[in-house]
């Protein structure tokens, strides 16, 4: 299990989402990396009917990376509640129907091809909501190393490599929040350090979906903010 | 030993020539014996023939008393237990005996030939010598030192840093093997020989690295090469004039490596190379570099 890091990249003026997935693929093979099959992410959110109490929103994730776990998160508007259980768990949520419905036209996925490149794992996600294309969104995780904060120059040297833009020398804004972990931890002296976040934790796969989760949201809000979907459009942002 | 052989072969001398005086007896009179007193010449014939049984019994006596009977029976292992089964089907064991002999046999020979090429090769770490005259194993006191004194050496070690820990077991008798965990990076187990390394195996802080396992590699490219790099530097560092301060000084070469990912390569300024951080570490002045670019 090593560290993941989710980038969003912009298809340039006057190119197709497929053909920037394909010209970012070559640049890899160019490399030296080799395609390792594909990988998919998906994510569906369940809405509260009204009637039953309190507003809560459930996002139901699955990674293919993990094929046999299904990742839950409760919203409540204030505070995430993650879970991570096993496939059973679609089926009951389905039990659920009365008091949460699927939107079906939010569910969103990132889907492509997944490439070696030494121990980094490259995954080229298009990302479509309701078979709408709504733009790229690049997974990078490099396995050996458990820590964000240990490896995050080394990812950003390998995203401004292959994809010839420039990347901020801080680290994505998901891991400097503060570490849920810390709460739990034995020493009591970090329990109330605020300087202790996610990216100094060991990281999990949780946080690969809660950073999914938070690009996804980014690219609703998009679609929303644009006045509804143009079909097949490619985004400009 | 020798005087087993010859006794063994005065038996079989005995046999042969008892087997020979029947075999005259049962063919009897012939015709070689020719026409005239044949029946003397067959009695003088048979006579010389007694004669030579009874030279050869006296010998196997002579022989026999001149061997020491064995001071205890011989122990034979577990091999006494193939007695309690006669059948020959029912073992199957023959054919696997003759092949572990051939295993052993082969084992003598390449042990032979890889002792005269390791006695040419002037890196040689150890002071064992196999000499033919004693036949025993000559171990220097550098390989041969006291686990107490191993373990001062490395208890000053774990004293003198807070990031690294160290876990001390003696899964092998007396020499130690010593699980470093450097930082939240990487795990390494240190084989020792008294207070000379001999081994070292390199994983990720992810990866499972006990005892019992001392020999899979990583999973990891990157570990894989940093495990390169100690084996190179272990030969460097070893000292068998002052073998503590080699161990020191190589655990706190190992110990730069709790910066691996997060230093950039000292040469091109860069952290990758062909996908890989910077994986060597300067012995003198722990600096990290690409293995590519240490020697430009
Ligand atoms: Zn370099």
């Amino acid at each position: 299990m090593g560290v993941t890091v989710l980038q969003p990249y912009s298809v340039p003026e006057g190119q197709t989402g497929p053909q920037t997935i394909e010209f970012l693929a070559k640049r890899l093979l160019a490399l030296g990396a080799v395609q390792a099959s594909t990988f998919i992410v998906d994510c569906e959110t369940f809405i509260p009917n009204p009637q039953h109490g309190t507003p809560k929103t459930v996002h139901v994730l699955h990674n293919s990376e993990y094929p046999a776990s299904t990742f839950a998160v409760l919203d409540t508007g204030t505070k995430q509640v993650p879970l991570v259980a096993d496939a059973l768990f679609d089926l009951l949520m389905l039990k659920m129907a009365p008091a949460h419905t699927s939107k079906k036209q939010t569910k969103i996925e990132s889907k492509g091809a997944r490439f070696e490149y030494g121990d980094f794992l490259i995954k080229l996600g298009s990302v479509t909501m309701a078979e709408n294309f709504k733009g790229i969104l690049l997974e990078v995780e490099y396995r050996p190393c458990v820590i964000p904060s240990n490896c995050w120059e080394l990812i950003r040297e390998l995203l401004q490599g292959f994809l010839g833009v420039s990347i901020p020398a801080t680290i994505p804004p998901y891991f400097n929040t503060p570490s849920i972990m810390s709460m739990n931890h034995p020493k009591s002296s970090e329990i109330f350090n605020p300087n202790h976040t996610k990216q100094n934790d060991v990281y999990q796969p949780m946080d690969t979906i809660n950073q999914y989760l938070e690009h996804f949201g980014n690219f609703r809000k998009q679609t929303m903010l644009s006045g509804g979907t143009g079909i097949g459009a490619p985004l400009r942002s | 030993m020798d005087s087993l052989n010859n006794a063994l072969s005065a038996i079989k001398n005995l046999r042969s020539s008892v087997g020979h005086v029947f075999e005259v007896l049962a063919n009897g009179v012939q015709a070689h014996h020719g026409d005239d007193g044949r029946d003397s010449k067959f009695l003088v014939q048979f006579q010389e023939l007694f004669n030579n049984v009874n030279l050869n019994l006296r010998e196997v006596e002579s022989v026999i008393n001149g061997l020491t009977p064995p001071p205890a029976p011989f122990n034979l292992g577990h091999t006494a237990a193939l007695a309690q089964e006669t059948t020959d089907e029912r073992q199957a064991l023959y054919s696997q005996l003759v092949n572990s002999y051939k295993w052993v046999d082969k084992i003598h020979e390449y042990s032979f030939l890889a002792n005269n090429i390791l006695n040419c090769n002037s890196l040689r770490r150890s002071y064992i010598s196999y000499s033919n005259k004693r036949g025993r194993l000559q171990i220097s006191s550098c390989n041969n030192t006291s686990p107490q004194h191993v373990d001062k050496v490395l208890n000053e070690l774990s004293l003198n840093s807070l990031q690294t820990n160290y876990k001390i077991w003696r899964p092998f008798g007396s020499n130690a093997v010593v699980i470093v965990n450097i930082g939240r990076i990487l795990k390494a187990a240190i084989v020792f020989k008294g207070v000379m390394i001999e081994w070292v195996t390199v994983k990720g802080f992810d990866e499972s690295l006990d005892v019992d396992d001392l020999w899979t590699e990583s999973r990891y490219e990157v570990f894989r090469k940093v495990q390169e790099q100690t084996h190179s530097a272990m030969l460097h560092f070893f000292s068998p004039t002052l073998p503590d301060l080699a161990v020191k000084s190589y655990m706190t070469w190992i110990h730069s490596y709790n910066k691996l990912f997060t230093e950039p390569c000292r040469r091109c300024g860069k952290y990758l190379y062909n996908a890989l951080p910077p994986t060597w570490r300067d012995l003198r002045t722990l600096e990290p570099f690409h293995e590519e670019c240490k020697n430009c």
